[in-house]
């Protein structure tokens, strides 16, 4: 550098002026996110791209619905697949690529609070048109319509409506000599001390996350409840601190107490915990159809060894815990026409029995007792009851994690049962504030 | 000739010339680095939802929510323990394990791979090989305590909050001490024989030989652990999402992961972000010590 004017000091300081001119040329977007915000997918061609979370399970069922898909529509369709990660991350990544500019044409998406965020910010697009067009309003299940229905716009259409009950290990149950599944609460906890009086951990249920431990507590909340106090609950329009919250509390501590969960279930991976039924480990879980496949069969278990029943709630009208699953199409889309088309298709009732959907909100695609018994019969048994929305999707991400956190404090010691019934009416409250 | 041809061509070159040769790097410098980091400074005055085209101004609100967010206080306090914790075990263990092997000891090359190979293991199959082991139930180590017959020291390691961050910390620990230790035994072995002979031949035992001779030569490898086991300290979040996910309740959050999750999960980018600057602020105020000791002692 010698013989030059040019000094370190002086490079800096051009370097870090060049910083703050790229840094105020930021500043000046006023109001405007950034590039890539919403997506966008190019000028109209017959190319899609869906992005989903379909398990190694099922994936290759999808691809060739697409393959037969873009055979009869001249499209090229691609398709990633974000698997395992549940609602805690997939949501993350298709944001990303929204905002990266390279969104998916369609996407999967569960419903309520899940999906509520990209009607809300616009990136998915009103699909009352297409509901008019193919008349899917008569071929869906009209309260999973309801689920991906977001403030009076249909911003998605459900393929899945998805109840949650209780699956256990027959032989499991059979050891513990209980010889019908429990129709009321009190048999329930009669038969949880039945199975730990063998030795057998009754409910496989973890908390990391805390989604998985928290289909305990909603469904002692439905029973001490019922569903219309419920109801009112989850929209915030009753106070949380009242008896009814306590009791479930209450009932939730003594669960863990009683040792009917397992010790220290809180710091327990869901992946790890929900098939130990089906490996012996837990009497039962709380879950959905999609087990059958999930946990079951694909480990080469005969389904004849288990079975599901509906918690009982002691309540009228009978509930279970459900949440819809569905596809939403890009606002910005480079073709939402062919994109409708492809929704249209694989709402189809054949599309969906080739899909082996345990759990199709389609009407005429019930599960095939053949191929999966289990899943037909929590179809026919109660497929037809109402369910009160997860509460993973009845509040944002936020509350939710908020929620979790109290059922965590209380499961610890740290909260009695009235505290967090507060803390739950303190949540509930700064949320309608906001 | 050659030489004495590029001189001149230097000159004629003038003042422009170095800027030339560094364009490039400059280039991919303020694209990649600055601008991003200057827009998260931007975005951290808005309200922006991470998803929306739009957002307000809101001036310095999110910088002032901060201190009364109670998540922000545990993760402040996590981080405090994280970094004393992380840097001051693996770097004394790393040390010591690095003098144990620079001595004569059978196996060498093969104990520096075992010690050694943790530091290139993913780290999320590292947080998935000790969530299983501390699985209250069927977890190796809640087993080997029980075969002990000390059952009550079996914990649902992860699942309390007295336990979890301290649980996290451990294979942290543990595949953190490969790396000091690799630096420290590098240094070892250049530092004089005749140092040491030196010191024997005036009567200094092996612990005055270790502060007098052994640890003074450390220095410039003290430097080169500290800093970097700072800055890794300092963005902690993988171990923590993957195998507390910043549970139970927020009790193992830390400002990375909490950043995340604002960011990421309760669409509150303009705060998140907030975060985020916080931390590039605190981690560039620790820096700097480091950073004047090197440049003063390189000039």
């Amino acid at each position: 550098m010698t013989g030059s004017s040019f000094t370190r000091r002086g490079f800096l300081g051009l370097t870090s002026a060049a910083a703050v001119g790229v840094g105020l040329s930021a500043c000046t977007g006023g109001g405007t996110a950034p590039a890539g915000s919403g997506g966008n997918t190019g000028a109209a061609s017959n190319n899609l791209r869906v992005f989903t979370y379909e398990g190694d399970e099922t994936i290759g069922l999808f691809k060739a619905q697409l393959k037969k898909f873009d055979q009869q529509a001249g499209t090229t369709t691609t398709v990633e697949s974000l698997p395992g990660s549940g609602a805690a991350v997939y949501p993350d990544k298709l944001r990303t690529q929204l905002l990266g500019g390279k969104g998916p044409d369609v996407w999967r998406i569960w419903g309520g609070q899940i999906g509520a965020p990209f009607v809300k910010a616009k990136q998915a697009l009103d699909l009352s048109p297409y509901y008019d067009k193919y008349g899917w309003a008569d071929r869906i299940n009209q309260q999973a319509i309801d689920g991906m229905t977001f403030e009076g716009t249909k911003a998605g259409i459900p393929m899945m409506l998805l109840g949650l009950g209780a699956w256990y290990n027959k032989s499991l149950f059979a050891k513990a000599g209980i010889t019908a599944t429990p129709t009321t609460y009190a048999e329930l906890e009669a038969a949880n001390d039945k199975l730990l009086a063998v030795g057998v951990t009754p409910v496989g249920l973890a908390g990391k996350y805390g989604w998985n431990i928290m289909r305990l507590f909603e469904y002692l909340l439905e029973h001490t409840a019922g569903p219309e106090l419920h109801d009112k609950l989850l929209a915030g329009d009753e106070s949380w601190d009242r008896p009814e919250v306590v009791e479930a509390f209450t009932l939730f501590k003594k669960w863990q107490d009683k040792k009917w969960i397992a010790n220290g279930a809180l710091g327990m991976d869901p992946a790890d915990v929900e098939p130990g039924y089906v490996q012996g480990n837990y009497g039962y879980t709380i879950i959905g159809p999609w087990t059958e496949s999930v946990a079951i069969l694909s480990a080469k278990k005969n389904p004849a060894g288990f079975g599901n029943f509906e918690l009982p709630t002691d309540q009228q009208p009978a509930r279970h815990s459900g949440f819809v699953e569905g596809y939403m199409i890009n606002a910005k889309s480079g073709n939402p026409d062919k994109a409708a088309e492809l929704l249209d298709f694989l709402s189809k009732p054949e599309t969906q029995k080739a899909l082996q959907n345990t759990a199709s909100s389609v009407k005429g695609a019930e599960p095939d007792p053949k191929a999966l018994p289990l899943s037909a019969e929590w179809a026919q048994k109660y497929g037809s009851h109402p369910f009160y929305t997860i509460q993973d999707q009845a509040f944002p991400k936020k509350e939710a994690d908020q929620y979790f956190s109290v059922q965590s404090d209380l499961l610890q010691g740290k909260l009695a049962p009235d505290a967090a019934a507060k803390k739950m009416q303190e949540v509930i409250s700064a949320w309608a504030k906001s | 000739m050659a030489s004495t041809a590029a001189v001149p061509k230097l000159k004629r070159g003038g003042r422009w010339s170095p800027w030339l040769f560094a364009l490039p790097a400059l280039l991919v410098y303020v694209g990649f680095l600055v601008y991003p980091a200057v827009s998260s400074l931007f975005f951290s005055l808005t309200n922006w939802d991470g998803l929306s085209a739009t957002y307000d101004f809101v001036g310095l609100e999110n910088y002032f929510k901060l201190p009364s967010d109670p998540v922000v206080v545990t993760a402040v306090k996590n981080n405090l323990i994280w970094t004393v914790v992380t840097i001051a075990v693996p770097t004394v263990v790393g040390l010591l394990l690095a003098i144990a092997l620079n001595g004569k000891v059978h196996g060498k090359p093969i104990l520096r791979l075992i010690f050694y190979t943790p530091a290139v293991l993913p780290l999320v199959s590292i947080a998935s090989i000790w969530g299983w082991l501390y699985n209250p139930q069927y977890g190796a180590i809640n087993s080997f305590l029980r075969l002990l017959g000390l059952d009550g020291l079996a914990q649902a390691w992860l699942g309390q909050d007295s336990t979890a961050l301290w649980a996290v910390m451990v294979p942290a620990i543990w595949l953190r001490t490969g790396f000091p230790m690799l630096l420290y035994l590098a240094a070892l072995q250049g530092i004089p024989n005749e140092l040491y002979e030196a010191a024997t031949v005036d009567g200094a035992t092996r612990w005055q030989q270790f502060w007098h001779v052994t640890m003074p030569s450390l220095r410039p490898a003290h430097y080169i652990v500290l800093a970097l086991s700072l800055i890794d300290s300092f963005k902690v979040f993988d171990m923590i999402y993957a195998m507390t996910y910043g549970g139970p309740g927020t009790s193992t959050q830390v400002m990375g992961t909490w950043m995340y999750f604002n960011v990421f999960q309760y669409y509150q980018a303009g705060y998140g972000t907030a975060i985020a600057v916080v931390i590039t602020l605190v981690a560039i105020a620790v820096g700097i010590p480091y950073v004047r000791s090197q440049t003063r002692e390189a000039s």
